[in-house]
């Protein structure tokens, strides 16, 4: 279907532009004069002139279900509050960067339950020796065998200058090392109960993040979900080693220490991963 | 010719709950997301084709306001740059790509319309132009949804998707032909 002026071919060259209101005037006027004598253009910019009215007057969707506990999961999980960092580093840290901090978290777990294995050893047999020669105990800070420094029996006074590292024990009996044997596994009973404690806020966080992250690795690239499972494995197995260390020395602070360290890095992992967004 | 702004369905006047989320309170979040979580499941959906998606989307769309809300400074409204964020998610998830190509793939569609005769204006129903919406190819319906739906110019959706404004105005035309197809049918 043609005109003296434009061909319909001429015209469908020139119609986005026309619809879009772009064309120069004598170009416009040519397509008008067009549309003015051939029935089939015009038909065709009449139905796309209401596709576009219609698309423009659409009513809002309305969602299936309520998507706010989901979004609120998502965004409450993360209660334990963790160190912050700059936005840029956080959103771009290299994934060798979480693989290297999770190699070093096994690695010094390991070499500080080895150390503080061969100290409690150490302090352990020179107590026993002490002990039966009756002679006193020497001072001797908690923090060299991981034991905890303040005696529930021993209080501080004014003449000892109330320092921790300056309270001794009484000398010259059996009885002085068995008091504080016994002020040691009351406090090391404390530290126990203080790490079950922390375990379980840990865990109830970290099996939330869990659920979460589990939920979203349909969404994430598998690349990136194949990292975050890699480097959970590495942090899990430095959470055991600590674990194990610390059920044959409960009391030893560095090992929990080093147990809270390794579960605050799975809880960031996991945080981080939650909070990724969509096929990154 | 124009796009067809939806601006005026923007609610407006939630500054101090988009303040008092941004300090980090979960009830002001909660109040925003019930103003604006039809909008903003509405331009998941219709770009993704599919409203499981869009549930999907939507979630993940707050969850990113929620961590970006502190960086907000107020220079747009609220609801122009919760929107705009929406629609970077939207272009960032890519796993549904492939999985709807083949039903209106068929290219070139309009050549078979040249030799059409004239007939009586189409009778459009809201819901078969979203139900054609939604089976649009890929680019061409996230192009149309936020040209003549959503009206954003075709500069603004070029440096979104990176591509031309050509290339915008190209796909905008194709996918207005396929509609006009798919609705005749």
């Amino acid at each position: 279907m043609t005109n003296s002026n434009m061909t319909c071919e001429e015209f469908d060259a020139a119609l986005p532009d026309y619809l879009e209101g772009t064309l120069d005037e004598p170009l416009r006027a040519a397509v008008q004069k067009h549309l003015s004598e051939c029935v089939r253009c015009a038909s065709l910019v009449r139905d796309l002139e209401t596709i576009r009215k219609n698309a423009g007057a659409l009513p809002d969707l309305i969602p299936s279900r309520d998507l706010w506990q989901g979004i609120e999961a998502r965004i409450a999980a993360p209660v334990i509050p963790l160190a912050e960092r700059p936005e840029v580093q956080r959103r771009f840290v290299p994934a060798w960067m979480g693989v290297a901090a999770a190699a070093l978290i096994v690695s010094t777990a390991g070499i500080t339950y080895v150390l503080t294995a061969r100290s409690l050893q150490g302090a352990k047999e020179q107590v026993a020796t002490l002990a039966t020669q009756g002679s006193p105990i020497p001072s001797k800070s908690g923090s060299d065998t991981g034991a905890p420094q303040i005696s529930t029996e021993q209080a501080p006074t004014p003449a000892d200058g109330g320092g921790a590292g300056s309270r001794r024990p009484p000398t010259g009996s059996r009885m002085a090392a068995s008091d504080a044997a016994a002020g040691q596994n009351r406090a090391g009973a404390r530290l126990a109960v203080q790490q079950e404690q922390s375990d379980a806020v840990y865990g109830r966080e970290i099996d939330m993040l869990q659920k979460i992250v589990t939920q979203r690795k349909t969404q994430l690239d598998s690349s990136t979900v194949a990292i975050i499972e890699r480097n959970l494995q590495i942090i899990d197995a430095a959470i055991e080693q600590s674990k194990t260390a610390l059920a044959k020395d409960p009391r030893s602070r560095l090992l929990s220490d080093q147990l809270t360290h390794a579960l605050d890095k799975k809880v960031e992992l996991l945080r981080t991963a939650a909070f990724l967004p969509a096929s990154t | 010719m124009a796009a067809v702004s939806n601006a005026v369905r923007v609610p407006m006047g939630d500054s101090a709950d988009v303040a008092l989320a941004a300090a980090g309170d979960r009830q002001a979040f909660e109040r925003l997301y019930r103003i604006h979580a039809n909008r903003v499941f509405s331009i998941c959906a219709r770009m993704s084709g599919s409203r499981v998606m869009g549930e999907e989307l939507t979630q993940d769309v707050f969850v990113r306001t929620w961590e970006k809300l502190p960086q907000f400074r107020g220079e747009s409204a609220f609801s122009t740059w919760l929107h705009r964020l929406a629609v970077n998610v939207v272009l960032n998830a890519r796993k549904t790509e492939g999985r709807r190509a083949s039903r209106t793939e068929q290219s070139d569609v309009e050549d078979d319309r040249r030799d059409e005769m004239a007939r009586a204006p189409l009778h459009i129903e809201r819901m078969d132009l979203q139900d054609a919406i939604s089976k649009l190819p890929e680019g061409a319906r996230r192009i149309f949804v936020l040209h003549d739906v959503e009206g954003y110019k075709h500069e603004e959706i070029a440096g979104m998707m990176g591509i031309t404004s050509g290339g915008s105005k190209a796909q905008l035309h194709r996918a207005r032909l396929l509609l006009r197809e798919a609705l005749e049918r």
